[in-house]
């Protein structure tokens, strides 16, 4: 079995060592070096850094070191005897402590501040407001929730459908007849997934320059995500169902779309309800996030008192918020546990 | 005597390369109860499949009643689907909705897809659908869930779901594999009625051969995808057994 590597598996391993190599020493040259010897002025160039990683990671490639390990994710057999592995096990121990130690640098990692007795007082100052709420508040802080309760819903509301109709089109076992369809099928994929990877916040940013700030961006921000992330879970369920059932209504005759409706869609039902009201509860938290930048609701409600450091109205927010939250996440695992 | 179904040179290799059939010539007769056997992955769901064209052949040519469907497609191939029943191993019932929605659904290939949707099929339908269930014995389960009825009972749905397309031909893949014995002889016994009093011309895939020889009028075997026997039940001795099945096969009853 051994050195049966195929070209892609090599040109594999040796890029995996090559961004390995880079990765080392520029970790060391940009993050570790300044942060460790300091003295800025005696540092050299930036111009050197990058000259001299592209060198490391070529010798750390030539070495073949990592990369062919590694890339046993790819591969079967040896990759290595064992003058290598001995190598690659200690420059993975280096790789792992450098990240850790270039991580506390970038991160700021600060225990005196953290314990300092002024940051102590002012902690303790937050937190004994929070916990004595300003309940003056009350009613405006109850009809902020309601409006995120209901931003939420209505955005659940209006992507159901939408995942509903798109959900076939994305069900790879539907899409295999022609061409065309497993290109629909491969676009649409591709499409929902960037949809899904922008999260709601930044939609809501979008959103609250279109249309305004306020519930109304929130909602809209809320339903291009809705539509995306449920039309995935929609589409896997189809892909998860029984071919007899699709097989005997085809066999009396029926169309494409009764084929869907009377064979697809009843061993579905359950589990797009379920997903809906998961959904539905991810949306209440989604709701007030979306608020801090001007989607509207509590969300909204809580930066402004934040913003004014009247934390005691902060607090009131907060207890509403979890309380709520908490709820609807109770009611909704109730539900969808009798869904079972 | 004009065929009602005939299979010329038909054969079929599945998109992954597999062969699962070759040069099969079949010609069945109005009346018949054709049985089909063979050893698992002899190709006898792939050759059922061909004739109401779940799956289309690769090679040769099919046809019904004296019309070439090999390749039909659209509005024609739901035609000629919905002239043909078919009950399959598992039931494949819609196991969330009524007996009677099931046996309905036998009605899908002459309903326009939006009223069907919309749930909205005749009363004339639900009377022969009412009717079809009597025929198989289970008339009062009607509004039970079809999850909710036994095999043998399932399956007699399936037979009435088939039966509510007023069939020329009933294909049967296996009806009594998922069936103990003496459910099987039930079912078995509806599809015999089925057979001689309507005059369904059915084709049946079986593993067990005293069910063979009890109710089918013909036998077809199958080996890897060939026709290796065609005749009469009576004719499958030892050295044919051995020849279809292997030469280690023991035969099992069923009684
Ligand atoms: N969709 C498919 N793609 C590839 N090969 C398939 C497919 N369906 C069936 N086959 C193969 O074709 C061969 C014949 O299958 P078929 O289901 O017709 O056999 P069978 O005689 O009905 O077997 P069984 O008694 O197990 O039901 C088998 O070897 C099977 O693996
Ligand atoms: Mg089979």
């Amino acid at each position: 079995m051994r050195n049966t590597f195929t070209i892609v598996q090599r040109v594999t391993a040796i890029a995996i060592d090559i961004a390995l190599g880079a990765y080392l020493f520029s970790v060391l040259w940009f993050v570790l070096y300044p942060a460790l010897i300091e003295n800025p002025s005696a540092q050299l160039p930036n111009i050197y850094g990058y000259v001299l990683t592209m060198l490391f990671a070529c010798a750390f490639a030539t070495a073949g070191a990592l990369g062919a390990s590694l890339g046993r994710l790819f591969v079967t057999g040896k990759a290595s005897n064992g003058m290598r592995r001995t190598i690659q096990i200690h420059l993975g121990w280096i790789l792992l402590l450098v990240t850790i130690v270039s991580g506390w640098i970038v991160t700021d990692i600060s225990p005196s501040e953290f314990f300092s007795s002024e940051g102590l007082r002012g902690a303790g100052r937050i937190f004994s407001a929070l916990i004595t709420p300003q309940f003056d508040i009350i009613s405006a802080a109850l009809s902020a929730m309601v409006e995120t309760v209901y931003i939420a819903l209505m955005s659940t509301i209006i992507a159901v459908p939408a995942s509903f109709i798109l959900a076939f089109p994305a069900a790879r076992n539907l899409m295999q007849g022609s061409v065309a369809a497993r290109a629909v099928y491969s676009v649409l994929r591709a499409f929902l997934n960037i949809v899904r990877s922008m999260e709601p916040i930044i939609w809501a940013i979008i959103f609250s320059v279109w249309v305004g700030i306020g519930p109304f961006a929130g909602m809209l921000a809320l339903v291009v995500h809705t539509v995306a992330s449920l039309t995935k879970l929609y589409s896997e369920q189809i892909e998860d169902v029984k071919e007899g059932p699709i097989e005997a209504i085809s066999a009396t005759g029926a169309s494409q779309l009764q084929v869907m409706w009377f064979a697809i869609v009843p061993q579905c039902v359950i589990p797009f309800l379920s997903f809906t009201i998961y959904r539905w509860d991810i949306n209440v938290r989604m709701a007030t996030i979306i608020g801090f930048v001007g989607g509207g609701g509590i969300g909204t409600l809580l930066t402004q008192y934040q913003g004014l450091s009247k934390f005691h109205e902060v607090g009131t927010l907060v207890i509403v918020i979890t309380l709520v939250v908490w709820i609807l996440d109770v009611i909704s695992a109730r539900i969808r546990a009798a869904l079972q | 005597m004009q065929s009602l179904v005939s299979l010329s040179g038909v054969g079929h290799v599945y998109p992954n390369g597999f062969r699962a059939l070759s040069n099969i010539n079949l010609h069945v007769h109005t009346g018949e109860f054709l049985v089909i056997i063979g050893l698992s992955g002899s190709g006898k769901s792939t050759l059922l499949r061909c004739i109401n064209r779940l799956v289309e052949p690769t090679e040769g040519t099919v046809s019904f009643s004296g019309v070439d469907v090999t390749h039909t497609t659209g509005d024609a191939l739901r035609m000629h689907r919905s002239r043909i029943g078919m009950i399959f191993q598992d039931f494949n019932l819609i196991g969330r909705h009524s007996v009677l929605d099931n046996v309905l659904y036998g009605a899908l290939g002459r309903t326009r897809s939006l009223p069907s949707i919309l749930g909205q099929f005749s009363a004339e339908q639900r009377a022969k659908a009412r009717e079809a269930l009597e025929i198989v014995g289970i008339a009062e389960k009607q509004k039970s869930r079809a999850d909710a009825l036994s095999g043998g009972q399932q399956q007699r749905v399936a037979i009435a779901r088939a039966l509510m397309q007023k069939p020329k031909l009933l294909l049967a893949d296996e009806p009594v594999a998922s069936l103990d014995p003496a459910t099987s002889h039930g079912v078995m016994k509806y599809l015999e009625r089925i057979n001689k009093e309507m005059g369904t011309t059915v084709i049946c895939n079986l593993h067990f051969l005293s069910l063979v020889r009890q109710y089918a009028s013909r036998v077809v075997a199958l080996k890897a995808g060939v026709i290796v026997f065609d005749g009469l039940p009576p004719d499958i001795t030892d050295a044919w057994f051995k020849q279809i099945y292997g030469e280690d096969a023991i035969e099992v009853e069923i009684r």
